[in-house]
């Protein structure tokens, strides 16, 4: 009843934000909504914001606004992309050349004249040696020429498909000012901490423990943008407060599910407030269970297949996400439109089958009723990582495994799972980045040193695997690219070196007065400049 | 004839009425509900006084809260009493070897009592339970580290007034080891006093417990009410009844013991000053 | 006056050892921990082998322990604290930046529970054992049994979001570019929640020590004789009872400063306030050894500064305490 209200709701706010941003472009209209001040939500207080360098959502989420990427994600642009400082981008046959078209008439914060250099000194200088993804991807950049001050040609060493490239730009390619780090220790530049971009807002302040402060760009080259002249982040640590501070009108906005999943049906209900979905397109978080394959019991493939069947999906998606997600086929989520395939393996939940592919796999049940021992360490990131480790160890008891939880604090858990590994499975939270290339295949693939995070720390090694994720990673034809990671995921599937069950974008709660909220695929990270507050 | 005083005020007789209660749950939840608590019992969120299988209703997961609060009486009281017992432990052999031994011995253990006096003890029992992790001989550890403190200071002011009285000296005389006279002749005269902190000691150890869960530091392993009183606040508003209820279990705990230790305290002091 | 200095003398030199020792002792903690201020870092952005590698030099992490302990003393005998690897600040400047939002929670916390503890306990001492006594007695003890968060989440939701009369969290009203009065009235509207939920834990005990302590002096010979002399009853609770009753909680009052840092973990939590307890916090999460260290050094100095200063008002209001016997 009450969830069939709440996706009407939803419903209607989504085609309402349609019809808002296709009536935009008329500028009389926009005009009359200029300014107000946007109070929204902010859980971390992140070390480093710089986006060229950190990669991540807590950054982009406050960055994105002052420093641009090349394209954004966008609903209805061609190829899901939208341009941001590079206006054209074409790929050359070999594979090794990729040319920008940038953006004229930009100006930094500071007023100096955005160029190709600052693009060449952000890929050379700080995307591929410092950036956390960017280090992958652009592992093969060599150079970037520079022939006028509009144009940047990227030169690879290796084929590199520009598919891959495409997908990259609205989360690795954002530009820093060469005249701010150049000739200075860019890890630890002032500026890291101030960004100076060329986006609709400029840094203003931060006052740690309490909020930044972002204000309106008034040069920026957007038409009629930004329409706020203020974006304030609050900084609320506490996981109960966002609700509270929206109710009482403290803030209006908390992306990123600031308010509690369980919270959401009461707060649809206050007036004035309402839930989105929409926004976290391109940011799918997956639930995984990570397996170590070093134990004996989870090297083998009946014992994971068993674990596979243990765990009921719907129940999961049901109760712990309270159906703001999705059963996971695969390792490549059912909202990506380029790669994902349903024609994979399927492990329904089965209890009876998972008892007896324990039992073919010789691990009987003892006098006790239990198998063996595990030690499960879910990750402490979310809410719904820590409730699923719950429920896992129940499904698991289910099937007779007495597995243990083990709670770390995130340094702990880094350190156990992904550098000691020094657990038997893990729950983590990786994220899908719209190409299987940028953070997917280091899941499942071999040799990838101790200590990264969110990389293959099982020990799993797939050799026909591995030859699979190499092919792809060099293969230029978009079609063929796609084939292969088809391949990718119906092998992952069949051999379970982990395995998905859940996937979830997160859920913004706003007040009604918040405007043009949610209209692009990484909106909670994304600039905001057509935002507005109705007073 | 104390326990007939002790009964004359009716604040000692609700607080061993509290406890006694707390000890039955305590002891009866294994039978009553066998099985682990933590399990998925029913459809989740359902409210209190709905369905009579689970006449508290179910937590986010289903879990039953009933069980929940009677198991989390186990734990809740384990953990107090674990705690006390252990800090009074460590505090009065501290106190005891400080105040019999003196000099430098004396000096050292009281700068390192000191020392953790001057820490806020939450604070370091924060640090500790994320440093190692959350189980619950961790958080029990943790509290006891917080808490030794107090014991230890009561205990050597009473060495120190007991060391000098006659039949320590006796014992000194018959040649008994300087060890053995601390702990056999001065430790059980020290003790009363500091036994009288254990009340406190074991409300204030609940207490720690479940300031811990609600920042996320409890044993995941176990049900505690502070626990359970943290995974209810996402749902304060729409189902408070998941942190009301053992909000109140917790509450009456913290009193009961309270006012039981009171109790006793109050007619010992009123036996001796009647001697 | 010179007793006073004296015992200042002594209390300073007294409090190195212990300084030292808690030093040490949270080095060691934080160094037992599993996983590093890398760890932390990189498990909230990712990142390569490589990256991690470097990230290790750059922070100075690589060194073995005891180096970096002997670093770390070397640099505060120059009274350096060192960098916070997690805010790349320096540790003194993050600590300050902090330091006077959680006094001002504690400071009017311990006010109001002082204040309203002895005013209470009074009511209740001057009838021991009527109903009155009673319920204040029995009511303070269970809000001292209500855990602290719990008090504070409830406060918020009828004051702030239900009527709205308070502001739900933070020191102030973000970027408002008040100043003077209007800027001291924003705080104290601020503060109002925070400090009632930590004040109202600690009532208790100030309630009880005062009626405990009045019990007491009910007993004794003097206050027999004001009642002998025929005093007013009222007379003989304000001027003798209740004035000799004080003293212990003076003591008290030193005893619990560094109990009620800790509780304002807690508290700082729920409301948003940017102070020292989640600065602490967050310090072991990120694994920021040396900016854990500033916290608990600067927390435990101003410990020993407020009990200095309770010694030294005791020693003032009663001239029967030796400066000798004040360090026991």
């Amino acid at each position: 009843m009450a969830g069939f209200k709440i996706s009407r709701r939803r419903v209607l706010a989504g085609s309402a934000f349609l019809l808002a941003s296709t009536a935009l472009p008329s500028i009389g209209w926009t005009q009359a909504k200029k300014g107000g001040r946007l109070v929204v939500a902010a859980d971390s207080e992140p070390r480093n914001l710089n986006p060229a360098i950190v990669a991540s959502n807590g950054v982009f989420f406050v960055a994105s606004k002052v420093v641009e990427p090349l394209a954004e994600a966008s609903f209805d642009g061609e190829g899901g992309l939208e341009p941001r400082l590079a206006t054209s981008w074409e790929g050359s046959e070999d594979g090794l050349t990729v040319t920008f078209k940038l953006r004229e008439g930009v100006t930094w914060h500071d007023g100096k004249p955005f160029t190709s250099a600052d693009v060449a000194f952000s890929a050379l200088n700080v995307w591929k040696p410092l950036q956390n993804l960017g280090r992958v991807v652009f592992k093969n950049l060599e150079a970037v020429e520079t022939p006028d001050e509009h144009t940047a040609v990227f030169k690879f060493s290796k084929p590199t498909p520009l598919q891959l490239i495409k997908n990259a730009l609205p989360a690795l390619t954002s530009v820093v000012p060469k005249h701010v780090y150049e000739g200075k220790d860019i890890a630890e530049n002032p500026a890291n901490n101030a960004p100076v971009g060329t986006g609709p807002f400029k840094f203003a302040e931060h006052k740690p423990g309490e909020y930044y402060r972002l204000e309106r760009n008034d040069k920026y080259w957007g038409e009629s943008e930004p329409q706020l002249d203020e974006i304030i982040y609050r900084v609320l640590p506490d996981r109960a407060a966002a609700a509270g501070a929206l109710e009482a009108e403290e803030i209006q906005l908390a992306a990123f599910s600031a308010v509690p999943l369980a919270d959401l049906e009461r707060i649809s209900k206050v007036p004035g407030i309402r839930v989105i979905t929409e926004g976290y397109e391109a940011l799918t978080y997956q639930l995984v269970v990570e397996i170590n394959h070093r134990r004996k019991e989870l090297a083998d493939l009946k014992v994971r297949q068993a674990i596979a069947h243990a765990i009921d999906k719907d129940f999961v998606v049901k109760t712990i996400f309270l159906g703001y997600a999705k059963p996971a086929t695969g390792i490549v989520p059912q909202n990506d439109k380029q790669f994902y395939t349903p024609d994979v393996a399927t492990y329904g939940f089965d209890v009876a089958k998972a008892n007896a592919l324990l039992d073919e796999a010789g691990y009987p049940k003892k006098d006790d009723g239990k198998r063996f021992a595990l030690k499960l360490l879910p990750a402490p990131y979310f809410n719904e990582t820590k409730q699923f480790g719950d429920y896992l160890r129940q499904a698991l008891a289910a099937v007779g495994i007495d597995a243990e939880l083990v709670n770390n604090d995130s340094a702990a858990h880094q350190k156990a799972v992904y550098t000691d590994h020094a657990f038997d499975i893990a729950i983590a939270p990786p994220v899908f980045r719209g190409d299987p290339a940028i953070s997917t295949t280091i899941l499942v693939q071999s040799g990838i040193p101790d200590g990264v995070p969110f990389s293959n720390q099982g020990g799993y090694k797939n050799d026909a695997l591995d030859a699979l994720i190499a092919k792809a990673a060099e293969t230029l034809d978009p079609a063929a690219r796609i084939e292969l990671y088809k391949e990718f995921q119906k092998k992952v599937a069949a051999d379970l070196p982990l395995i998905n069950v859940a996937e979830w974008g997160f859920i913004t709660v706003a007040r009604d007065t918040v405007k043009n909220v949610s209209n692009n695929p990484r909106w909670a990270v994304s600039n905001w400049a057509d935002t507005y507050v109705e007073t | 004839m104390s326990l007939r005083r002790l009964f004359r005020s009716p604040e000692a007789v609700a607080g061993f009425v509290i406890l006694g209660l707390l000890g039955a749950m305590a002891l009866t939840a294994p039978l009553l509900f066998p099985g682990d608590p933590l399990a998925i019992a029913g459809q989740p969120l359902l409210r209190p006084f709905q369905d009579w299988a689970l006449p508290l209703g179910t937590d986010r997961l289903g879990r039953d809260v009933l069980a929940g609060l009677f198991h989390g009486a186990r734990t809740s009281l384990a953990v107090g009493l674990a705690a006390a017992a252990a800090s009074i432990l460590v505090g009065s052999v501290v106190g005891t070897v400080a105040g019999f031994a003196g000099g430098l011995v004396d000096e050292v253990l009281m700068r390192i009592t000191d020392a953790f006096q001057t820490v806020p003890g939450f604070l370091l029992s924060l640090a500790l339970v994320s440093v190692v992790g959350p189980s619950l001989s961790v958080v029990v550890a943790a509290i006891a580290l917080s808490a030794w403190t107090g014991p230890a200071r009561i205990a050597r002011a009473e060495v120190l007034s007991i060391r000098e009285r006659d039949y320590v000296a006796s014992a000194r005389v018959i040649g008994m080891h300087p060890i053995e006279i601390a702990f056999r002749e001065v430790l059980p005269n020290a003790l009363p006093p500091v036994l009288a902190l254990s009340s406190v000691i074991v409300a204030a150890a609940i207490l720690t417990e479940a300031a811990l869960s609600f920042l996320g530091l409890g044993d995941p392993n176990r049900v505690t009410w502070g626990g359970m009183i943290a995974e209810g606040r996402a749902v304060l508003r729409s189902a408070p009844f998941l942190s009301v209820i053992p909000g109140i279990a917790l509450v009456f705990s913290v009193l009961g013991v309270y006012l039981a230790g009171e109790g006793v305290v109050e007619s010992t002091a009123a036996r001796e000053g009647q001697a | 006056m010179n007793r006073a200095l004296r015992l200042l003398r002594r209390r300073l030199i007294g409090s190195i050892p212990v300084l030292l020792i808690v030093i040490v002792g949270s080095f060691l903690l934080l160094e037992a921990a599993p996983g590093d201020a890398v760890d932390a870092y990189v498990a909230s952005v990712g990142g390569d082998a490589g990256m991690i590698e470097a990230l290790r030099q750059s922070w100075g992490l690589d060194a073995s322990p005891m180096t970096r302990l002997a670093a770390y003393l070397w640099a505060l005998l120059h009274l350096d604290l060192g960098h916070s690897v997690a805010f790349s600040r320096p540790v003194l400047d993050v600590v300050l930046e902090r330091l006077p939002n959680t006094l001002l929670l504690m400071g009017a916390a311990t006010a109001l529970s002082f204040a309203l503890g002895t005013a209470l306990g009074i009511l209740a001492g001057a009838r021991p054992g009527s109903a009155r006594d009673r319920l204040l007695s029995i009511g303070s003890l269970a809000l001292y049994a209500v855990p602290g968060f719990w008090l504070a989440l409830v406060l918020t939701i009828v004051f702030s979001v239900e009527l709205r009369w308070l502001p739900l969290s933070g020191m102030e009203t973000i970027a408002s570019g008040k100043t003077g009065f209007a800027r001291a009235l924003d705080i104290a509207r601020h503060m109002v929640l925070p400090v009632t939920s930590l004040g109202l834990i600690y009532l208790a005990l100030y309630l009880r020590m005062m009626r405990a302590g009045m019990a007491e002096v009910w007993r004794m010979d003097f206050t027999l004789a004001a009642r002998a002399r025929g005093i007013g009853r009222r007379r003989i609770v304000l001027r003798h009872v209740a004035r000799n009753a004080l003293l212990p909680l003076v003591t008290m009052l030193g005893l619990q400063s560094a109990q009620m840092l800790g509780g304002s973990v807690v508290i700082e939590s729920v409301f948003s306030v940017p102070g020292l307890g989640r600065l602490a916090q967050e310090a072991v999460g990120s694994r920021d050894t040396p900016l854990l260290i500033g916290i608990i050094l600067v927390s435990a100095v101003l410990v020993i500064v407020i009990n200095l200063l309770v010694d030294i008002a005791y020693a003032a209001l009663d001239p029967r305490v030796g400066a000798n016997e004040a360090n026991a």
